[in-house]
This record gives structure tokens, C-alpha cells and sequence, in this order.
């Protein structure tokens, strides 16, 4: 008896799913879905040989749900997930090794439509004015066949390509312009590319510090971009470099040098306060100040990503990148550790849905 | 097949006498007809089991297939035919050592062998060695060694033989093997060419394993020469060329390319009577590979490695003890596009003594120290003895400390990411073993048990930067069980072959407690061969346990069974032998993979005839 009711309401249920996606096209902006009011952690995978996925926590941290990609479509997402771009209510999921940007509803997680054709070796994905962008070394190898593809989002293929500098990394937009930090693939580079997205061209191309990694807008519409620095083992080692960009002008108005040996990473911003990662600590710093902060907010960490949002700090931990890795939630006020959690393997990034 | 086996009766029984006699001097030439001797010398209470040249000759061409089913080696593969890697007793592929005619050759810049990239039918045998041999044999001899031997035959013949097999996914297979000799030369030249599209299904999906074919060449040339009675010259030559596409997996898609060549070359000078021999030995080793991350493209990573070796070795017997002294100096040059040219020289001091107590009891203590340019390795040893309880039961007893020194790689990567560490030191490791042999007519039993502890374990892993940089930071533990029981009966026309072995390991990371991935709890293999008369059939059994994935056990790969069964005939035309064979592998057309993502093939067949002239 009981269980017939169940499987009643069960069906009941389902029917109610069904039509709710159906009167999404009507509906405005209000997210639905059961991934919808959350935190989303894209985990990269184990390298060689299986496939990322993606979990998903309740904005208050009360309920957990591990490879929901798999869990809603019945199938492997890819091998390196290395990121996820937004869209409206589509996401877009990049597989690095496997060549593919997997477009999904946010919300609910259900698939779109792979788009196989174009990539290389896909890093990051950015939207403007219905057309994506995702970042491409190329052949690692090969220094001088680096690109950003051109997707267009209403028949999700690649159009046209943007050849560019070695190694582009991160990208974001402001207004119609994107700009792409060239971390440098395998090597090192120092550049900011500005591409302007009405003719699909490089318009500027600015010097930061040696391996820019992170970049960020600030409330004030400055672009902040933090370099890590010459690595030790490339020659002449040289330490990381927060650079501040006037959008407007694409130039670098000020920029505070780190210690030859500290190699900082992981920008993250809120309002006007900027937080990065460096040797095991979380650093803030206000975005007018003249000097580095000389003590972290966070010690004895270890973040493999970070991200900040209304007054938290999420970081994740990779542990030994052949197990399931760590996100552990922070208080900013209090800098106390709200939560700790168990993800899946090398959690490489943080998003809120 | 037939003839052979009268042929051999008929030689047992003209030499027997003679052989049983054993006169001194033909133990020492027994000997240096070996450049692995120590394989025999120095090993009591060690477990070797050797596959002879009919099992080699009877399997398919790689190392990988041949040890899978026929040893206690748990081995996974990228796919069929790509890089494949050992754990011997559940250890790592860096701790097993192969060893080329005596010859340690595992990669400078990896420090393991690719068992993929040795070509079996070159071999007159292939002996499996359990246990520690880092005295005699170094770097990476911890779980166990893989010996690959070639023999020399001193007495008047020429024989040739033949093999073709073709089979499924375009697989070709050819094989031809000349020997010459007399009383004062002997000589065996092998080549062997095997390819493959290797464009298998993957089962349970409409999918091909669309960028795995694999081509290899191998070439060999073995020259033994009697300056004098006393006095034998003896050459080896192997190069290996291999050019294999590397499989993806089922959720990335591949258009990687691998191109490897190895060229090992052996000089040996050997002067003997009945109480000493003396050996001198010159080797190179070089190895290249080039690794093209997009096959179209002519862009590649590559190394290159030279290796030289001057091998004296003294050994002398005195009544119930022998002697032997060896020095062995080892210079190594590499290079690579992440590796900036660099040298390594090791000058090494070995003892070794062995004791025959009674007619029942022998025991061996030997000692091993290195001086290294680059860093400091453990002096190492090896008390070794067995003890002859009754006619045909035999108690083993064994302990040993060895070692696996930092590779080139380990030491001076630079590069993606990435960086070597010159301040790494060797992994050391102990261990003890207990076996005992019992052996009938035709029953053979033994059970073995071991365990390893080893400290220092090189494991890469980012640094505060997020550079990847190797560091000797893990311990572990593995412990297990060997079983084997084998039949080998004839009755009338009837010959039984059977073979089974069964293994019990577990392998234990000491920092988090947690199991090693890719070790299995259980691994089972049978070999059943039964011949009558002119017709024969074999049937191949393989079961590997699940693994574990994840270094936190969380993940699973599934156990699997593999079978393979085939069919031959003997056949003697105008005075040539001919051996037709018909293989199903895979016969119940099992969906398995031996690393995760990475199906192994389906159902297939082959055909091979093999002739003797």
C-alpha cells in the first residue's frame, strides 16, 4: 500500500519535472533545477586514464551531490576537466584531454550537446554578446599555433579562430572585450592579450609579470593580474607580480613585486578586496594599497583552487592527485573554517550556480 | 615434435653417464657457456622458475603475454600492446629489474622496461627470479628480475627455424632463427618482425581502439668462439626498434606516437679451469625514444641514453666454498629535450661466497657496495640457503636488503611544470622470504611466503610552488603468498603439461595505511597442455582480483578472467618438422580492461605454422 503511494507520488513527481522544464522558455531568470543555489567543483580526474566530474553543494553546505553529470546523463563527462564557463542558463564544461566543451543546462545538469570539433587542447571559456571563447595551446610543443576558438552559442560549433600569443591561460570580458592572460603552456609568458570581440581581433597586447595565472576585475573596473613569477627550474628565477590594468587605456598603472622566491597564484576578488595564495597561506589585500600584506589571513593550507563569494572563501585541496581532494569553506570575518568536504579527484575549480 | 623428444632420449641417454659424472671442468664450462651466471651460482633457496625454449617459442611474441600467464608477475598494459608495467610481488615496475645476458636494462631515464618492448622468440630462455637481487644484479632487482638468456650450443649442428602467425586486426607475426656450431663456434642469429593494426572492438560500445597499431623489429646476434680450452670469447647483440601508436582511452581520443630503439651489444672473455674462472666483460647499452604528443606533427620530446659498462669477475673455489669477487664500473651519459646532458659513474664492489655444508645444506652471503657520483647508495646484502629435508622436499630460507637508485629523470627533469631533484637518495628496501618445494616424478609443489619493507620511496608530488618535483617521502609494505603446483606426466602417447599458479599480495602505502592501486589481492593463472601423438591442445586461464584505483581506496577497477584455448598439429614433411597452430584468445569474448578506461581486446584469432629445417 504504502509503496504504491510512493510510486504514485513518485510519478507525480516526474510529471511535475516534466512540465517545469517545459515552461522554463516562459519563465524569466528564475533558476530552477536541483543544481540551482549552490557551489559548483569542477575535479579534473585522475590524469591518465578516467574521467572529471562535477559536484554539487547546497549554498548552505547542508547536502552534497558527487558526479551529478554522470548521475543525470549515464555517462563520463571526459578526461581533464579543466573548467567551467557560463552562459545564461547553459554551462559549459571544458574536457581538456578529451578534446571537448560539453554544454549543459547549469541547473539541471541535463546534456546539450557535446562540441568535439575545434579543440586542441581547451582551457578556459568565456562569454560575450552570444559567442564563446575558450583559450587553446595547440600543440604544447608548438610555440606559435596557440588560439582562442570562436563558438557560436545558438548552434554551439566552432566559427572562426583568433590566433594568438604563446600559451593563453584564464580570460574574462568587460564589456565587449576579452582579455586573455598567456600563462604560457608547459614554458613561460608574460603578456595580456586584448581581443576585441566586434571584429574577433587583437587589438592590444600588454606586459605583465612572467607567467601570468589569475585575473580578475575589481568593483572599480580595474583588471587586476597576478603573476607568478619565473619558475626556479627555468633559468633565472624571478618572483610573481600583482599588476593593476586601466581598461581603458590597457596599461599597466601599478604593479607590487613579490620576493624572487615567492611565486603567488589563485586570484580571487571581492568588492575591492583581493585575496591570492602563496606557499600555504591566503593573503588579502585592499585594492588601493601600496604594499603586499606582510601576513596571511589563512596558514598551514594547501589550495589546489580558490574562489571567493559574499564573505566566504572556498579552497580546494588535491592531496596526492590520485585521491578524492578536499574543499574546505572559510568565514572571511572570522577566518574560521566553516566546513570541510570531501569532493572527488583533483578538484581544480569553484563556481556559484 | 616426436623426433625431437627421441632425439633427446637418445642424447640423455649416450651422455647421461658422462653428464652425471660431473666432472669439474665441465661445471665450469657449464657455467661460462652462461653470461647470467649467477642465475645458478649464488642462488641457493631463491626462487627462479625458468621458461624453456618451448614455452617461449609456443606463446605469443611479448614479454607482457608470456609472464602474465605464465609466472606470478602481475602486469597491467595501456591497452593492448602499449606501455605496459609490472608489480612483482606488489611492488612497483621500477622495482623489477630485467636483466640482458647478465646485464641490468632497465631505462635510465624511467627505470623500469616496457615489457612490450621485448621481443621473447630472441630468447633461448626467460628465467623469473622472486625476491631481492640487488647484490648481484642492482638498481630495482626488489620484488623480483626478469632474465632474458641466450645459449650457446658447442657441438655440430645448423638449424633453422621459421614461424608466421597472422590473425586478427592485421596482426602479423615472423619469426626466423638460424644456429650454427661445432666444437669450437657456435652462433644464433634471430630476427623477429610483428605488427598490428590492433583496431579491436571496445565491447559494450560501438567503438574501436582507433590510434593503437604497433609495429616492432627486433634483431639479435649471439657468437661464442674457443680461443683455447680454457679460454672462451663470446658476443651478444640485441637492438629492438619499435614504432607504436598509443591507444586513448574511453573518454579521451589519442594521436600520440611513440618511436623507440635499443641497441645492447656484450663482449666476454672468459678463462677457466676446475677451480677458477675469470671473466671480463665489456657492454653498451644505448636506448632512445621519441614521443610525438601529436603524430601528425613532427614536434616530439625525446631521450637518449649511453650506458657503459667494464664487468671483472673473479671467482674461485676452495673444496665446499666458492669465491667471487666482481668489479663493475658503469658510466652513463643522457640526455633529453627536458633533460640537459648529463653523467652518471658508478664504480661497484661485490662479494659473494658460497657454501656447500653437507650434501643437504647450502647457504650464500654476499655484499654489494657503490661508490656513485651522484649520491650515496645503501651497502646492500643477501644471506641466502636451502636445506634438502628428504629426496624431493626442499626448505628455502631467505632475507636481503636492496635497492632502486634515483632515475635521470628523478634527478634532472626540467621542464612543463616540473622539476628533478638532485638531493633524492635511493630507495632501500628489506626483506625475508620462507619456501618450501615439494617435487615428485611428475608433481611439483611450492609455497612461498615474503615480506618487503621499504623506506624512502621516490614519489613526485608538488612543491609549495605547485612544482611537480620527486621527493623520498612514502614507506611501504607488501607481504604474500605464492602458490604452484604443476603436473608434467606422459603416459603412452599422452603428454600432460599443467601449471597453476596462485598468488596472495597486499601491498600497504605505511603513511596512510591505505593499499597500493594497481596491486590485485588475487591473481590466478593454469596452463593446461595436453599432447597425443601428432595433435595437441593448450588452454590459458588468467584471473587478476580487483585493483584499487585511488590511492584512498575509493575507487575500483573490476577483477577479470581471461581464457585462451588452442589447437595444434605436428607435422613431418620430406624430413621438416611443421608445427600448425590455430589460437582463440579471449575465448568467451570477456569485456576487460587492465587499466581503468582502457579496454583490452575481444575475441580473437590466430593462425600460426612454425617449421624446423
Amino acid at each position: 500500500m504504502k509503496i504504491k503511494q510512493l510510486l504514485i507520488l513518485l510519478l507525480a513527481a516526474s510529471l511535475l519535472a516534466v512540465s517545469c522544464s517545459k515552461d522554463d522558455d516562459d519563465e524569466i531568470n528564475l533558476p530552477s533545477g536541483d543544481f540551482a543555489n549552490g557551489i559548483l567543483v569542477s575535479n579534473e580526474g585522475p590524469f591518465n586514464n578516467g574521467s572529471g566530474t562535477v559536484t554539487f553543494i547546497s549554498e548552505n553546505l547542508g547536502s552534497q551531490e558527487d558526479a551529478i553529470y554522470k548521475k543525470v546523463n549515464g555517462e563520463d563527462l571526459g578526461n581533464v576537466v579543466q573548467s567551467i564557463g557560463f552562459n545564461e542558463d547553459h554551462a559549459y564544461i571544458i574536457s581538456n584531454v578529451s578534446r571537448t566543451v560539453t554544454v549543459v543546462d547549469r541547473y539541471t545538469f541535463e546534456k546539450i550537446t557535446d562540441i568535439s570539433d575545434g579543440f586542441e587542447n581547451p582551457r578556459y571559456f568565456v562569454a560575450v554578446n552570444g559567442k564563446g571563447y575558450v583559450t587553446d595551446w595547440g600543440d604544447p610543443n608548438n610555440d606559435s599555433d596557440d588560439y582562442v576558438a570562436v563558438i557560436d552559442l545558438a548552434t554551439n560549433a566552432v566559427q572562426s579562430t583568433i590566433s594568438v600569443n604563446f600559451g593563453p591561460e584564464r580570460l574574462l570580458a568587460k564589456g565587449n572585450a576579452i582579455y586573455v592572460a598567456h600563462q604560457g603552456g608547459y614554458g613561460q609568458n608574460d603578456i595580456i592579450s586584448v581581443i576585441n570581440t566586434d571584429s574577433n581581433t587583437v587589438t592590444a597586447t600588454i606586459q605583465v609579470g612572467s607567467v601570468p595565472n589569475s585575473l580578475q576585475l575589481d568593483d572599480a573596473g580595474n583588471l587586476w593580474v597576478l603573476s607568478a613569477g619565473t619558475p626556479s627550474y627555468a633559468g633565472t628565477e624571478s618572483g610573481g607580480v600583482l599588476s593593476m590594468i586601466d581598461t581603458s587605456s590597457n596599461t599597466v598603472t601599478a604593479h607590487l613585486d613579490f620576493e624572487t622566491s615567492e611565486h603567488p597564484n589563485l586570484l580571487s576578488v571581492e568588492g575591492s578586496i583581493l585575496y591570492y595564495y602563496l606557499n600555504g597561506s591566503v593573503y588579502e589585500i585592499d585594492n588601493s594599497a601600496l604594499t603586499l600584506p606582510g601576513h596571511g589571513i589563512l596558514d598551514g593550507v594547501n589550495f589546489y583552487a580558490m574562489s571567493v563569494s559574499k564573505g566566504k572563501l572556498y579552497g580546494t585541496n588535491a592531496g596526492d592527485f590520485a585521491s578524492r581532494g578536499t574543499l574546505a569553506v572559510y568565514d572571511l570575518n572570522s577566518k574560521a573554517n566553516i566546513k570541510t568536504m570531501t569532493v572527488g579527484i583533483v578538484p581544480g575549480g569553484v563556481y556559484f550556480n | 615434435m616426436l623426433t625431437d623428444n627421441s632425439l633427446f632420449l637418445f642424447l640423455v641417454l649416450l651422455l647421461g653417464p658422462r653428464l652425471y659424472a660431473q666432472t669439474d671442468s665441465i661445471i665450469a664450462l657449464d657455467e661460462v657457456l652462461l653470461s647470467d651466471a649467477r642465475l645458478g651460482q649464488f642462488s641457493s633457496g631463491i626462487k627462479i622458475e625458468t621458461l624453456n625454449d618451448s614455452v617461449v617459442h609456443n606463446n605469443s611474441s611479448t614479454l607482457t603475454d608470456l609472464l602474465q600467464y605464465n609466472s606470478s608477475i602481475y602486469i597491467k598494459e595501456n591497452g593492448y600492446g602499449m606501455v605496459s608495467s609490472v608489480s612483482f610481488r606488489g611492488t612497483n615496475a621500477q622495482q623489477t629489474a630485467v636483466i640482458w645476458n647478465g646485464i641490468n636494462i632497465n631505462s635510465q631515464f624511467n627505470g623500469q622496461t616496457d615489457f612490450n618492448t621485448i621481443s621473447t622468440p630472441n630468447y633461448d630462455n626467460i628465467s623469473v627470479r622472486s625476491g631481492g637481487g640487488s647484490v648481484q644484479y642492482g638498481s630495482g632487482a626488489v620484488g623480483g628480475s626478469v632474465h632474458l638468456n641466450n645459449t650457446l650450443l658447442f657441438q655440430n649442428h645448423f638449424d633453422n627455424r621459421l614461424r608466421l602467425d597472422y590473425g586478427s586486426f592485421n596482426t602479423a607475426h615472423v619469426n626466423y632463427g638460424t644456429s650454427f656450431g661445432n666444437e669450437k663456434l657456435a652462433l644464433n642469429l634471430n630476427f623477429d618482425y610483428r605488427k598490428s593494426d590492433n583496431d579491436y572492438k571496445y565491447l559494450g560500445t560501438d567503438r574501436r581502439n582507433e590510434n593503437g597499431a604497433f609495429e616492432n623489429f627486433n634483431l639479435g646476434l649471439d657468437v661464442g668462439y674457443f680461443l683455447s680450452e680454457s679460454n672462451l670469447m663470446k658476443f651478444y647483440q640485441n637492438t629492438f626498434v619499435g614504432d607504436r601508436d598509443f591507444s586513448g582511452t574511453l573518454t579521451a581520443p589519442s594521436n600520440d606516437n611513440y618511436k623507440d630503439l635499443t641497441s645492447r651489444s656484450l663482449l666476454e672473455w672468459s678463462n677457466f679451469n676446475d677451480k677458477k674462472v675469470a671473466r671480463l666483460k665489456f657492454a653498451h647499452l644505448y636506448e632512445r625514444y621519441r614521443y610525438y604528443a601529436n603524430k601528425n606533427t613532427d614536434n616530439y620530446d625525446f631521450g637518449e641514453s649511453n650506458n657503459f659498462i667494464i664487468n671483472y669477475d673473479y671467482k674461485y673455489r676452495l673444496g665446499k666454498i666458492t669465491v667471487n669477487g666482481i668489479l663493475d664500473f658503469n658510466t652513463v651519459k643522457a640526455k633529453g629535450s627536458s633533460i640537459n646532458t648529463s653523467n652518471r659513474n658508478v664504480l661497484a664492489g661485490i662479494f659473494l661466497m658460497s657454501h656447500r655444508v653437507t650434501d643437504k645444506i647450502k647457504y650464500d652471503i654476499s655484499i654489494r657496495k657503490e661508490l656513485n657520483s651522484d649520491y650515496n647508495t645503501p651497502l646492500v646484502y643477501a644471506v641466502n640457503g636451502k636445506y634438502d629435508i628428504t629426496d624431493g622436499y626442499t626448505v628455502n630460507l631467505n632475507t636481503s636488503k636492496n635497492f632502486r637508485v634515483p632515475t635521470f629523470n628523478d634527478l634532472y627533469w626540467v621542464g612543463a611544470g616540473a622539476a628533478g631533484n638532485e638531493e633524492v637518495v635511493p630507495e632501500a628496501s628489506y626483506q625475508v622470504e620462507l619456501g618450501q618445494n615439494l617435487g615428485f616424478k611428475s608433481y611439483k609443489f611450492n609455497i612461498t611466503g615474503y615480506a618487503i619493507w621499504s623506506d624512502d620511496l621516490i614519489q613526485w608530488q608538488p612543491d609549495v610552488s605547485g612544482i611537480w618535483t620527486p621527493v623520498n617521502i612514502n614507506r611501504t609494505r607488501q607481504y604474500g603468498l605464492e602458490l604452484q603446483a604443476d603436473v608434467d606426466k606422459q603416459f603412452g602417447s599422452h603428454q600432460l603439461l599443467w601449471k597453476n599458479s596462485y598468488t596472495y599480495t597486499r601491498s600497504i602505502d605505511l603513511k596512510t595505511d591505505y593499499d597500493l592501486i594497481y596491486v590485485p589481492e588475487h591473481k590466478f593463472n593454469s596452463n593446461l597442455a595436453y599432447e597425443y601423438k601428432k595433435w595437441g591442445g593448450t588452454y590459458q586461464f588468467l584471473y587478476n582480483g580487483p585493483v584499487y584505483i585511488t590511492t584512498d581506496n575509493t575507487e575500483i577497477l573490476s577483477g577479470y578472467t581471461v581464457s585462451n584455448i588452442g589447437l595444434f598439429r605436428n607435422l613431418h614433411v620430406n624430413r621438416i618438422d611443421f608445427h600448425v597452430a590455430f589460437n582463440v584468445n579471449n575465448l568467451f569474448n570477456a569485456n576487460y580492461q587492465s587499466v581503468a578506461y582502457r579496454p583490452m581486446p575481444n575475441r580473437n584469432f590466430q593462425i600460426g605454422v612454425t617449421t624446423k629445417f
